[in-house]
């Protein structure tokens, strides 16, 4: 027990040290002028503030920084300015094939993903018995830990007598095709990883959409299909509109966890030919390599990535989010 | 006339009762796809190693291998790894819920310059790739010497580090009228007493679903302890799994794997079943995913 003993003593003086911090900026703001319940309000969220500002905003612009620099942990980092980045882009021979498979992973999962749980929570939206336990059934495999169900997928997609080549055969046999090496196949990584994913969908996004669903007044259909409109109709005119900002959010949130895929790939072990994907990457240049400034690159590189990709989605809001507040000005 | 109409109904309904067929066939088959692979993993949970690769496969094992668990479990000193995984789950997850309830009670019932655009940038930072800060994070416990220890992996719990949650809390405090805090304030208790026994009992729900939201969220880590715990006493079940999968061209002890694998997902899905109630809620309630 010996080994709990320094972490349990430092984890008990945490929060002490952050009261007496949360208490000197109430007595601050005080002298400064703020009233007693804005002082109170500003201290009370004042560990959330020292959390931001230390492991938020300045590793964000520290690791900026670092990836324009030579760092391996022990010494000062040195100022390179663009060459880690030009090494990626031209000699690194791991970076271009990341990129692709880590775009192309998101680009095939993210409609996949959202348009398959919209569509199955649809399915549970309507009047049946049960859907209780097939929201159950659907969520199990978003609680798993992660390290077991890659150890699972890779078991199940053994390319030798795994039961998926077992279970696939007769597709196989008729495109007169061997039994594909699923992680150690470059063409073949991407789909097992898209069928991995598929597995996963139905979890969160589904239990998400059908609360949202569950919100769409009644009327509104009742009056379309006054008017006569059909199930196409509902679903693009009342269905999509009303539930637009929850569509928004999910593929916000979807197409940045696609982007970063980690355990799963770390356990399930792509071959090197195969293809890494960009979170792995940043992993083996800065911990395994302790090219630091490499990896903090790369890091960057993807939050660029998702950057501009976020930007551009909020770019398409307003032909088809629809806001109830905005439009009822 | 009446006829007609009656068939045109019978029509409408059998068509009905075709449909709901029809969703309940889909239904059904999307079950057993989800099952299929777990009935795998405790199929090959209970084969012998010369079993696990059998072809064609075979579903039930024969004869069936239970001490697999127990055998699985000796390969390495996993018992340990319990410990230091209870550990650092109990300590992140009472961290969590007392710093994010009392972040969120602030935001939630106090007024101050710059709120909202604290709030906002609270909200951003979900969407901040976990990689982009994980270097200089990692340099911040190096320097403080903490690289090796649990402690990387459960301090930071006490500044309110999941903005999810933070979020989840406020809504929650923002649906109690005000009014309760004012008549309990008229009553003579103090803010803190109000806090203690007039709101905390009301957003019991929502601690329920963080306390399970954040039990599966340190239960379920790999990053965190990968980085962080380099010494074999403080492995954590899931880096002790990814020593135990063994190097890359080593062959896994694929029965053993999936017997260890099944009992490491046995705590979070026995929770879930629990939980469920408020789990689900709580994620329907603000659209969240970890």
């Amino acid at each position: 027990m010996e080994r709990f003993v320094g972490t349990f003593i430092r984890w008990l003086i945490t929060p002490v040290v952050l009261v007496l911090i949360a208490i000197g900026i109430y007595h601050l703001l005080k002298r400064l002028g703020w009233k007693h319940r804005q002082a109170m309000g500003l201290s009370l969220i004042s560990p959330w503030i020292i959390g931001f500002l230390s492991f938020i905003a300045f590793p964000l612009v520290n690791s900026l920084f670092l990836s324009f620099t030579d760092y391996n942990l022990f010494n000062k980092p040195e100022w390179v300015g663009l060459r880690n980045y030009q090494w990626l882009f031209t000699k690194d021979i791991e970076f271009w094939p990341s990129i692709r498979l880590t775009l192309s992973y998101a680009a095939l999962t993210l409609p996949i993903g959202v348009l398959g749980s919209l569509i199955l929570a649809m399915l549970l939206n309507r009047k049946i018995n049960g859907v209780g336990f097939f929201r159950t059934v659907f969520y199990l495999p978003a609680i798993l830990p992660e390290v077991a169900v890659a150890l699972l997928w890779r078991l199940f997609f053994n390319s030798e007598s795994g039961l998926l080549n077992y279970i696939l055969r007769p597709i196989f046999n008729l495109f007169n095709m061997g039994k594909p090496n699923w992680f150690g196949d470059p063409k073949f990584v991407l789909p097992a990883f898209v069928i991995m994913s598929v597995w996963g969908i139905f979890g969160t996004n589904t239990v998400v959409f059908l609360a949202a669903l569950q919100g769409v007044p009644r009327s509104l259909y009742e009056v379309a299909e006054l008017d006569g409109a059909n199930f196409l109709k509902k679903f693009l005119h009342i269905t999509v509109p009303q539930i637009s900002p929850i569509i928004l959010l999910q593929i916000i949130m979807g197409m940045i966890g696609a982007l970063q895929v980690f355990t799963v790939a770390m356990f399930v072990r792509p071959t090197s030919a195969a293809g890494k994907f960009l979170n792995q990457l940043v992993y083996e240049r800065g911990f395994t390599q302790l090219h630091m400034g490499e990896a903090s690159a790369i890091a960057w590189v993807l939050f660029i990535i998702i950057l501009l990709l976020t930007l551009l989605v909020f770019k398409t809001t307003p032909a088809w989010v629809y806001y109830e507040a905005e439009a009822k000005r | 006339m009446e006829n007609i109409a009656q068939r045109s109904i019978n029509l409408k309904s059998s068509k009905k009762i075709i449909g709901k067929v029809l969703i309940y066939i889909i239904l059904i088959m999307l079950t057993v796809i989800v099952f299929i692979p777990f009935l795998w993993m405790l199929s090959t949970a209970l084969k012998s190693e010369a079993d696990v690769f059998s072809w064609p496969p075979d579903w039930i094992p024969k004869p069936v291998q239970w001490n697999n668990f127990v055998d699985a479990w000796r390969t390495m000193p996993f018992t340990k790894f319990l410990q230091n995984t209870l550990f650092v789950v109990l300590l992140g997850m009472v961290a969590e819920l007392i710093s994010e309830t009392i972040v969120a009670y602030g935001f939630a019932r106090f007024d101050f310059p710059g709120k909202n655009l604290i709030f906002v940038i609270l909200l951003s930072t979900m969407m901040l790739p976990f990689h982009v800060t994980l270097i200089p994070t990692f340099v911040i416990w190096n320097k403080l010497g903490l690289i090796g220890e649990f402690d990387p992996l459960v301090l930071r719990a006490w500044t309110a580090w999941g903005p999810f949650y933070i979020f989840l809390l406020r809504q929650f405090f923002m649906g109690i009228p005000i009014e309760l805090d004012e008549a309990a304030e008229i009553d003579g208790s103090s803010p803190l007493q109000t806090f203690l026994y007039v709101l905390l009992p009301q957003i019991k729900p929502a601690l329920l679903a963080i306390g399970v939201f954040t039990f599966k969220g340190y239960w379920n880590d790999f990053l965190g302890p990968l980085i962080y715990l380099g010494n074999k006493e403080k492995y954590t079940m899931n880096i002790g799994m990814y020593f135990f999968l063994g190097g890359i061209n080593e062959a896994p002890k694929w029965n053993y794997l999936m017997a260890m694998s099944t009992l490491i997902a046995l705590p979070v899905v026995v929770l879930f079943f629990i939980a469920q109630k408020y789990f689900i809620e709580g994620i329907a309630f603000t659209g969240i995913k970890d």
